[in-house]
């Protein structure tokens, strides 16, 4: 005798079930602090580096980089438990009908809607502190938006790629022992904040940090900014002597009072421009193609792990 | 070429100390001189084999990067390599010094001895393996190559109303080994009963309802109500419930919000908004949770949050109902309320099949008893199926206790007569069928 078919709920149905779950989740068990720590961590690195970010060379590299730490810790944060947390649960759903794909698309959206509230709140932060962001566009037509769109992708990619970890990790412990090893590839690599190696160089492609902070040099137009490291150095030996005189201190009078001195920094610019970083929109969709590559590439993985889950020893 | 040759010696020495540990723990030698066999074997000896398989596979890891560190001619490379193997050498000497822990327990050592293992390796290996007084207490023994128990090999009939199951085994691979887990196990279980599933640890029960429900295939058929739950898994799992021994719900959501989305994963879609609605209300009544159902499942007692998880499963309507030790952390009374709830839900002519490890205050409710026992071989296997009150009979004892220190092997605290059971049943149903 044949079993009688019956059609239950599909991947889509449950997907819708799941999002629900996790909206509770968001309010009843604390997932909603993850929103007023972005603000507060946004608040205290603009505080911090914000003030020449998309006004020096320097600054911007230095701006651009703790903000993809930002984007990244806040995606850690978001998701890094989510699953281990709750995997003996999954396990008896999956058993009673779960479609593990169905779970992790509404994990995908309900942390998609996490991130875009954070970044919000990291512009809305920027704002109130007065932050110079990009003032020119070069996907759509609003710069904020361009830019936004950069600290989403990079906070989705982290997000990702610790909602991989925690279906990797059988308990909240093991995960958030694997989290710091992590944390430190993204920001040792990231290919610009530190001088790295030519040979570890290839390692900085598997890095959100990179492509966020290539987009955000790029949408910021990093190339046209001055450069005043030299000139800051030059003021802190003003008072040196040789032989009775203070030539760097004749030669900053002589700058200022010819009003050379924008000049020569925007010239010591030139001198260090980066094509990479170039105001370009290819530059800014090929940085953004890698972390969507990425974070593809990271639910994959999760949704491959998860169908194993059954697999776990009881 | 120096350091060469005193790493062959040294090699020599530690396998020259194991040839004659292995000989005292009546393992073959001759594995003492194969690299990573010997380093399980070891294990073996001190009865430690979880261990044993990390530390094998840390030694195997160890054995390439050094291979490979001779081969590598790039710098860099060979550096990153050493890092790795510095890593696993820290993980293979803790792992390698729990192991020699065992063994100075097996070889009755004081706990000191560890501190000349670990410091003088070779010699106090040397030692244990040559010194007359240095005997184990224990011997290995390799379960899988003694007879077990005979098998009746009678395969029971389908049937188009309730559950028939015919395991002929159920096995496992682990660590390059072949592990019988279950052997011929075969029953007819009708409609409308509930039955006791009874077994000591590690007899195989969550294996047994494991394969029964299709989670955990065996070589086997298994089939409800004519329908081959193996074949047809994806559609029959919505008519076998589950219930496993935690309470496996989200604290923070209500027992509504649990059991509407658990009723939204379960029933067919073509059940419509006020029929789900009708059954979660009814579920609710019937389970006495009505009143607590806008409460948060963290509030609920041990006995409501046992109750919510047999209706997350009941809200199905399924036809077969497992559950795995739903009285446990449940006092008698609350336990016994459980109880009822699943024989009345067995009357309702459903297969209700309960794994308890206190199912003598319930042993009333029971229509049947399943007894699986460990034979020789450590292998599930099948001592008993049929009536409760016969199975008082057929064990000698008086109570569902009796019956499992009955079967229990010696080392539990047991008689360690389950091969005889094993044995004996096998022949009953051998005679039966003639």
């Amino acid at each position: 005798m044949a079993a009688k078919i019956k059609r239950h709920r599909g991947r889509f149905s449950q997907t819708i079930i799941y999002l629900g779950k996790h909206f509770r989740m968001f309010l009843f068990e604390n997932d909603w602090k993850v929103l007023p720590m972005s603000a507060v961590i946004a608040g205290l690195v603009y505080f911090a580096v914000g003030g020449n970010l998309f006004k020096t060379m320097e600054g911007t590299l230095m701006g651009t980089f703790a903000l993809a730490c930002v984007c990244i810790w806040n995606g850690f944060f978001n998701s890094i438990q989510v699953i281990c947390r709750e995997r003996a649960i999954i396990k008896r759903e999956h058993r009673s009908g779960l479609h593990m794909s169905a779970y992790v698309a509404s994990h995908m959206i309900y942390q998609a809607i996490l991130c875009i509230l954070q970044v919000a709140i990291m512009i809305g932060v920027c704002h109130l502190m007065e932050i110079q962001l990009p003032q020119r566009s070069l996907i759509t037509k609003w710069p904020i938006i361009d830019f936004g769109l950069t600290l989403f992708l990079i906070t989705y990619c982290a997000d990702m790629c610790a909602l991989l970890i925690s279906a990797f990790a059988t308990t909240p412990t093991a995960a958030m022992t694997i989290m710091p090893f992590l944390l430190i590839v993204q920001l040792l690599f990231s290919g610009a904040f530190f001088s790295l190696p030519e040979k570890a160089m290839p390692f900085t492609y598997l890095t959100a940090t990179k492509w966020g902070l290539t987009a955000m040099c790029a949408q910021g137009d990093y190339n046209s900014l001055p450069m005043v490291s030299i000139w800051n150095s030059a003021i802190k030996m003003k008072n040196v002597e040789i032989e009775g005189e203070k030539p760097f201190q004749e030669a900053l009078v002589y700058i200022e009072k010819n009003n050379m001195r924008d000049d020569l920094l925007m010239r010591c610019a030139q001198q260090n421009q980066e094509p990479k970083y170039d105001f370009d929109k290819d530059i800014v969709l090929g940085a953004w193609s890698w972390l969507i590559l990425w974070t593809v590439i990271y639910i994959i993985l999760a949704t491959i792990l998860l169908e194993f889950i059954d697999r776990d020893k009881r | 070429m120096f350091n060469s040759i005193l790493d062959l010696l040294l090699f020599f020495l530690i396998s020259l100390g194991y040839w004659k540990i292995f000989n005292k723990c009546g393992i073959k030698s001759f594995w003492a001189f194969i690299p990573f066999a010997r380093e399980y074997h070891i294990s073996l000896c001190a009865d430690r084999e979880l261990e044993g398989r990390v530390y094998t596979i840390h030694s195997a890891i160890a054995y390439v990067i050094l291979s490979l560190n001779h081969i590598i001619k790039n710098e860099m490379a060979v550096a990153l390599l050493t890092i790795v193997l510095l890593a696993v050498y820290i993980s293979r000497y803790v792992y390698q010094i729990r192991i020699y822990l065992g063994l100075i327990k097996v070889f009755e050592r004081k706990k000191n001895f560890i501190w000349l293992l670990v410091i003088f390796e070779v010699p106090a290996l040397l030692y244990l393996g040559f010194s007359k007084k240095c005997m184990p207490n224990k011997k290995f023994i390799d379960y899988r190559k003694l007879d077990g128990a005979m098998v009746s090999g009678v395969e029971t009939e389908d049937t188009d109303s309730g559950l028939s199951v015919n395991i002929n085994e159920r096995t496992t691979f682990e660590f390059f080994k072949k592990i019988m887990l279950l052997k011929d196990i075969h029953m007819t279980i009708p409609r409308g009963r509930m039955v006791l599933l009874l077994g000591g640890s590690g007899a195989g029960k969550t294996t047994f309802v494991n394969a029964v429900t299709g989670y955990e295939k065996a070589d086997a058929t298994v089939k409800l109500d004519g329908n081959d739950i193996y074949e047809e898994y994806s559609k029959m799992i919505y008519d076998v419930g589950f219930v496993p021994q935690q309470d496996l719900m989200r604290d923070n959501d209500t027992v509504l919000l649990t059991l509407s989305d658990a009723a939204s994963l379960r029933l067919p879609s073509s059940v419509g908004f006020i029929e789900i609605n009708e059954r979660i209300n009814h579920v609710l009544k019937e389970f006495g949770l009505e009143s607590v159902k806008n409460s948060l499942v963290e509030k609920l007692s041990g006995g409501q949050r046992k109750r919510l998880s047999i209706a997350m499963e009941y809200i199905s309507d399924p036809s077969l109902f497992i559950l795995d030790e739903p009285d446990s952390g449940l006092d008698g009374v609350v336990a016994r309320s459980i109880f009822e709830k699943l024989r009345a839900i067995a009357d309702e002519g459903k297969i209700v099949i309960v794994i308890s490890h206190t199912p003598d205050r319930v042993a009333d409710l029971f229509d049947d008893l399943i007894v699986l026992a460990k034979d020789k071989t450590r292998a599930g296997r099948l001592a008993w199926y049929g009536p409760l009150k016969e199975a008082y009979e057929f064990f000698g004892a008086d109570s569902l206790e009796d019956v499992l220190l009955t079967i229990n092997q010696k080392e539990e605290g047991g008689q360690g007569r389950a091969d005889e059971f094993v044995e004996e049943y096998a022949k009953r149903i051998i005679e039966k069928v003639g």
